[in-house]
């Protein structure tokens, strides 16, 4: 039996201060990602979706319920503690790449070892590590600016694996590439997934996008009302989670 | 309804504005005060010696304009960086562009005239409160001078506002030719920092050969006189603008290439966003380092030329007061003071003659300077030989008239310090020869402190007791009295001028070229905010970025801080010779340059720190 790098329980977010107009966002939501699970959150615009995944992230806090990441409860810790714990523990993908322009790939990448004090050659080991599965080696000197959308999300995937995080954590991580490029991160995401046995959290819109993933949890109006688990080929559960969006659009009329 | 959207977006970045309006504020009033100095035509024609004092501050007014100029457009620059996103929306949801050019101009023009009125407002009490401290300085009146006076009042608006208008217009063509998208994505665009290694070495080669000769040209200025003027001005500004394109960016490449400093922390990204920057703020960076150099210069320079009043007197005189048989009033003041050094000497005068007695000046050889020679001055003991004169009266009075009489050169020099007027002939006599002299006997008192400037009460008195003998004397026409305070009153009027005009000149043009500098960086925050979230959401802690912007900011303020006190500190080898001491408490100009300088760079930590990393409860 796998355990659980992500354990969700009864999670409530509400936004909005005293005497402000209040909003719940999340309700009673509890799930757990196990070691090496690849997981999709899907849902409406509005759903909740980027909320749940900024409570993961430890980006924003929860107002009730409890949330442990490898094993740590991250819902009591200040702000210097959860940046560390970001650091090391939790990796980044971004629908809009977040690479900074002012630095080579190379340096992107690695920023996160800078940030553990892993320089000089351990550091680029691992650099090269990273960007050999990714399939960058060859760009590592250049600027973002002349690099492909494709090699940007790439290199963003590999800023977000080359640590070793327990979790990579990616919203609508395709949102910014066509479909080719899109397919090809997928098809590395799944890789990363099913030999080097990362586990990922992926929000997404697109059914297409969600069919790579193990798991898919729906969300609808802050409540995880559903979830399905991949059984067959990819082709079957892309069908199963149109079907479902299908369901979903439904109910709404 | 725009017009009500504007004002929103104005009100929300109110800050800005605030800091905005400051700078305008300042530069506004500091004008405006040299201005009424400059103009006051009732107190100009009072006081002589001002009016060379306003010539001074005439010229200041025009160095003002100069920068005035600079900073509006960099503020203005700021404003449009502020704005230019709404207006992109506004003008993306269907505004006409003539429309939204129409409103920033009155936008531009409205803060002008908000800074206008305020600014001449603080002007005002700022000139009252400077020019009682000039005239306090130097003891005049205030008599005739207006601090709220109506042609310095237009001058002052007649060219702020023409310099609004100038650079509202300015931005209505920079609008025009931007793009919708343009303005909308203002912040989205990729910044390449291409460096061309061969040329770049040129460059700075270049740059250290032309820093190296205006130096030089500044420390032989008096052996090179005009030349040196020209080199030393077009050379160091060469030299400076040619370093900062060539070999800062190239330090910072060094810093960058070192890989153990640039893999420790964020340290890649606070060095990398530090190269963007020296790239694009380059010709800014060497402005400021040249303004640093001016404003400190301004300061320093009045400072040295103030203090040259002292030098100056204490060269041309060894004694402080020289005071003829002094009165019993007179007697009165210099009993109290410590005096280091004095004597008497008795003399008689006969209208054609001051014979003075040849056994006073024996025993009391007086104190000279050794030859006027400005390097090598030095106080000595008269040792020449006195005259020996066995002759009569008689002879005496007709070898004096047809040349013949000897004395030795020092002597005859002394003599002259003591003399009141110089239409008489200064003679020594021995004491047989002086008893015949049938004029009344007089006595000269002269005195030496250890600190001519500790007594200046006593010598204004001194003074005062003297002009009033003399109006009495000869009723016609008085002549001024020519003492050691006098001379070093006329000079000090002249240097008190240049004092506050340096010392408001300089603190305005630090404080322009600082503000410029971050209104500069300001404007470019918005390019990073998405830099600083990223870094946030992947862990960085809050303080490291803190710290990272504290550093690079520090590096950037850093640069023109060194060369512009560099320049200062070799520059003011120019002044040497018109000048004694022309390092003379260089530290107040750079204390307070430092000062202002590192009041700016909080602030622009401050207000970047609020744009980029913004307070959440992350
Ligand atoms: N900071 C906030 N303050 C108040 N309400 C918020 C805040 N952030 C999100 N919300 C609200 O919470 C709800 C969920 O938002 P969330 O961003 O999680 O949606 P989402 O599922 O990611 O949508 P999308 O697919 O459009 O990105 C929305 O109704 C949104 O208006
Ligand atoms: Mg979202």
């Amino acid at each position: 039996m796998t355990y659980s790098v992500v354990d969700v329980r009864n999670v409530d977010k509400v936004y909005g201060k005293k005497n402000e107009n209040k909003y719940r966002a999340l309700q009673d939501i509890s799930f757990s990602i196990h070691e090496g699970e690849f997981i999709g959150i899907m849902g409406a615009s509005g759903s909740g979706k980027t909320t749940l995944l900024n409570v993961i992230s430890t980006l924003d806090k929860v107002t009730q319920g409890d949330i442990e990441i490898a094993g740590t409860n991250i819902t009591a810790m200040n702000q210097d503690a959860l940046a560390e714990f970001r650091a090391q523990k939790l990796g980044f993908i971004f629908q809009d790449f977040n690479l900074l322009e002012s630095m080579t790939v190379y340096e992107n990448i690695a920023l996160p070892l800078f940030l553990q004090n892993i320089t000089g050659k351990k550091g680029k080991e691992r650099v090269e590590n990273v960007a050999d599965i990714l399939d960058i080696k060859d760009i590592l000197d250049k600027y973002p600016a002349i690099i492909s959308g494709g090699q940007k999300q790439r290199t963003a995937a590999a800023r977000a694996l080359v640590h070793d995080p327990n979790i990579i954590l990616a919203d609508e991580p395709t949102g910014a590439l066509d479909s080719n490029n899109a397919a090809s991160l997928l098809e590395t995401l799944k890789q990363l997934n099913e030999d080097h046995n990362v586990s990922i959290m992926m929000v997404t819109h697109d059914a297409l996008s969600a069919s790579y993933c193990q798991r898919i949890l729906f969300l609808e109006d802050g409540d995880l009302y559903k979830e399905i688990q991949r059984t067959g080929t990819r082709e079957e559960f892309f069908k199963e989670i149109l079907d479902e969006l299908a369901e979903a659009g439904k109910k709404k009329l | 309804m725009l017009v009500k959207l504007a004002w929103n977006g104005m009100k929300s970045k109110r800050k800005d504005y605030i800091v905005l309006l400051t700078g305008l504020v300042m530069a506004i009033a500091i004008f405006y005060m040299f201005q009424t100095l400059a103009l006051n035509k009732g107190f100009t024609s009072d006081y002589a010696m001002i009016n060379s004092m306003q010539l001074i501050f005439n010229v200041g007014s025009v160095l003002l304009a100069a920068v005035t100029f600079f900073y509006i457009l960099y503020t203005n620059t700021f404003l449009l960086s502020l704005r230019q996103k709404e207006y992109g929306v506004f003008m993306l949801l269907g505004a006409k562009k003539r429309y939204i050019k129409n409103l920033m101009f009155v936008e531009n023009m409205l803060i002008g005239i908000i800074a206008l009125i305020i600014g001449v407002a603080v002007g005002i009490g700022l000139s009252a409160l400077v020019a009682r401290l000039i005239m306090g300085q130097m003891n005049v009146s205030l008599d005739g001078y207006q601090s709220f006076y109506t042609p310095s009042m237009l001058v002052t608006f007649g060219f702020f506002l023409f310099l609004f208008f100038v650079t509202s217009i300015w931005n209505h063509v920079r609008l025009s030719k931007i793009e919708v998208l343009d303005l909308v994505n203002a912040d989205a665009k990729a910044d390449k920092t291409v460096m061309k290694e061969k040329a770049n070495i040129i460059t700075i080669i270049a740059g250290i050969i032309s820093l190296m000769i205006g130096y030089v040209s500044l420390i032989f200025m008096e052996q090179l006189r005009e030349i040196g003027v020209f080199s030393s001005a077009i050379m160091t500004t060469l030299g400076t603008y040619l370093i900062f394109s060539s070999f800062i960016p190239m330090i910072v490449k060094c810093l960058k290439y070192n890989r153990k400093w640039n893999e420790k922390g964020i340290q890649s990204f606070t060095f990398s966003q530090l190269m963007f920057r020296v790239h694009s703020l380059k010709k800014l960076l060497a402005t400021v380092a040249m303004l640093i150099a001016l404003g400190a210069g301004a300061i320093s320079g009045g400072l040295a030329f103030k203090n040259n009043g002292e030098i100056t007197v204490d060269r041309t005189m060894v004694y402080d007061t020289t005071i003829h048989t002094p009165s019993a009033e007179e007697e009165n003041i210099i009993d109290k003071i410590p005096f280091i050094e004095e004597s008497e000497y008795r003399y008689k005068a006969d209208g054609e003659f001051d014979y003075f007695l040849k056994e006073d000046l024996e025993d009391q050889r007086p104190l000279i300077n050794t030859e006027m020679v400005r390097e090598s001055t030095e106080v000595k003991r008269l040792e020449a030989a006195l005259p020996d004169e066995k002759d009569s009266l008689r002879d005496v009075q007709d070898k004096a008239r047809n040349g013949s009489f000897e004395m030795e050169h020092e002597w005859s020099l002394f003599l002259n310090t003591l003399q009141d007027t110089y239409t008489n002939q200064p003679l020594i006599v021995s004491q047989n020869v002086y008893e015949d002299i049938e004029s009344e006997e007089q006595t000269v008192f002269v005195g030496k402190t250890d600190d001519f400037m500790a007594y200046t009460d006593q010598w204004a008195a001194l003074d005062e007791i003297k002009q009033e003998q003399m109006d009495t004397e000869t009723a016609e026409e008085s002549y001024g009295v020519t003492s050691k305070y006098a001379m070093y009153k006329s000079y000090d009027t002249v240097a008190t001028g240049t004092v506050f005009m340096g010392f408001f000149l300089g603190v305005a043009f630090l404080a322009m070229m600082a503000s410029c500098l971050m209104f500069k960086v300001l404007s470019g925050a918005n390019q990073d905010i998405s830099r600083y979230e990223m870094l946030r959401k992947i862990g960085v802690k809050k303080k490291l970025l803190e710290r990272s912007v504290y550093k690079e900011l520090f590096l950037v303020f850093l640069f023109p801080a060194i060369l512009g006190v560099t320049h200062v500190l070799i520059g003011m080898n120019m002044f040497s010779f018109i000048i004694y001491e022309p390092y003379y408490r260089i530290w107040v100009s750079i204390a307070l340059f430092i000062l202002i300088y590192a009041l700016y760079y909080l602030l622009t930590v401050k207000m970047y720190k609020e744009m980029v990393l913004p307070d959440k409860d992350v």
